[in-house]
């Protein structure tokens, strides 16, 4: 079962990867295989499901948690974990999707800002364990119409324009935005909810 | 709605990555205004974005991209710079480059050897070629070895009869000959002038029934007018034949003698 792989993360949880994060700053190399454990299924799962290759998506993921060792110093403990993590991840993926070159990808290595991801976390962010919390996308993403589904993750998975999802679907530029919109504002209200 | 809500309505599909460049550079001129709450809003929809992650199906990495990086980890640790690791975390996996680098060997290799290979089939080749002209010379040495046993044997047999053939012109040497009954015969001579043009010497064997004369070899003198000339297939019968004749006849001999004889022995 999908969701049995993500295993329940609180507070406690969340500020147990700040804790992993701060002893990479120490070359904590224990640290950096507890963060790689609890995190690396995920991440492995968004980027293949980007890039649909197997051996390309370890590429980037081994890349993204280099990106953690090497340049730990860059992440600001306050943010929440795993949703910059992921956004990371995200970012890396699209851009081997869009087949950057080689040395535009590196050049970007030496001076790439880690993404910007909230440093204060909605309120409804700690009312759900992980667990719960990926039950809802889930949910939530898959009770919408076909259309408005393949509409959301034309965007997220594979980095498409409002335009060029119109293009794709063969429907009005209109409706594709009403659609991301109003999809991701159901599923902000699905995840305010607490029961 | 103001301008505001306009712009809010935006700040998901712009953390999504959605927005078309018209609509995000709106957007972005916004936000560098230093608006408060539609940072806030940024920062939340980031985070809501980021829980779309969850959607992608569950898949479980290689032990291997484990071993990998814990590998390179372990050893930036050590004290090697990220540089130096770099070779671990290229876009071309290690086993692709040891691949690469034995294939590139095993070229190298290749052409080396088939350049040695090359060059040993030619010294093989030179040496059968030196081994046959060799074994040619060999033959050819003992063929001439056997021939002058041969011939000595003939010479030396005490069951041989000597046979001399005096000139017809005084001025010419003598030849002579030996016939043994089973060796053959043998005809030689010294000083004898060479034919010249396209003549050759060519020896006769006289029947006594008074028949026809019988064709034998045809031989030429050497440069010191020396020669030794053997028929290994005479008649049987010696005392078939009356004489021996040697006569000067075109270039492959003749059926019948062309000319008079110059050299002339009886033989019984």
């Amino acid at each position: 079962m999908f969701l049995a792989v993500f295993s329940p993360k609180g507070d406690d949880e969340v500020s147990l990867d700040a804790t992993l994060m701060q002893q990479l700053l120490r070359r904590d190399v224990s640290a950096f295989e507890e963060l790689y454990e609890r995190h690396s299924r995920i991440v492995y799962s968004l980027v293949l499901r980007i890039l649909r290759q197997g051996s390309t998506a370890e590429e980037v993921v081994q890349d993204v948690f280099l990106q953690l060792w090497r340049n730990s110093a860059r992440y600001d403990t306050s943010r929440p974990f795993v949703p910059w993590l992921l956004t990371l991840a995200r970012n890396r993926a699209l851009d081997h999707l869009r087949l950057k070159s080689e040395r535009q990808r590196r050049r970007e290595e030496q001076t790439e800002e880690f993404p910007q991801i909230a440093s204060a976390v909605p309120e409804y962010e700690k009312a759900l364990d992980e667990k719960r919390r990926a039950e809802r996308v889930r949910t939530l993403i898959g009770s919408l119409p076909s259309a408005q589904r393949k509409a959301i993750e034309l965007a997220y998975f594979d980095g498409l324009s409002h335009s060029e999802i119109a293009a794709a679907l063969n429907e009005p530029l209109g409706t594709v935005k009403s659609w991301i919109r109003n999809g991701l504002m159901r599923l902000k209200e699905s995840l305010q909810a607490t029961s | 709605m103001n301008t505001h809500d306009q712009f809010r309505e935006l700040l998901e599909a712009y953390a999504l990555g959605s927005l078309d460049s018209a609509d995000r550079a709106l957007l972005e001129t916004h936000l560098a205004s230093d608006c408060a709450e539609c940072a806030k809003g940024l920062e939340e929809a980031r985070w809501l974005v980021s829980q779309l992650a969850y959607l992608a199906p569950n898949a479980e990495p290689s032990a291997i991209l484990r071993g990998r990086l814990l590998q390179t980890v372990r050893a930036e640790a050590a004290g090697g710079s990220p540089q130096q690791q770099a070779v671990h975390t290229t876009a071309v996996p290690w086993w692709l480059w040891a691949g690469v680098a034995a294939l590139l060997l095993f070229s190298v290799y290749s052409a080396w050897n088939e350049q040695r290979l090359r060059r040993t089939v030619a010294n093989l080749q030179q040496h059968a070629e030196t081994q046959r002209a060799e074994r040619k010379r060999l033959e050819g040495e003992l063929s001439a070895a056997i021939a002058q046993a041969h011939e000595a044997m003939i010479w030396s047999d005490p069951k041989s009869k000597k046979i001399m053939l005096p000139p017809k012109d005084p001025k010419m040497p003598q030849l002579e000959a030996m016939w043994h009954p089973e060796m053959g015969l043998v005809v030689r001579g010294w000083k004898v002038p060479n034919p010249g043009g396209n003549r050759v010497l060519q020896l006769w064997l006289i029947p006594k029934a008074g028949g026809k004369p019988m064709p034998s070899m045809t031989f030429w003198p050497d440069a010191n007018g020396k020669f030794s000339a053997m028929v290994e297939n005479p008649p049987d019968a010696l005392s078939d034949t009356q004489a021996l004749a040697v006569t000067e006849e075109p270039m492959g001999g003749s059926p019948q003698p062309t000319s008079a004889p110059m050299w002339v022995g009886g033989v019984s």
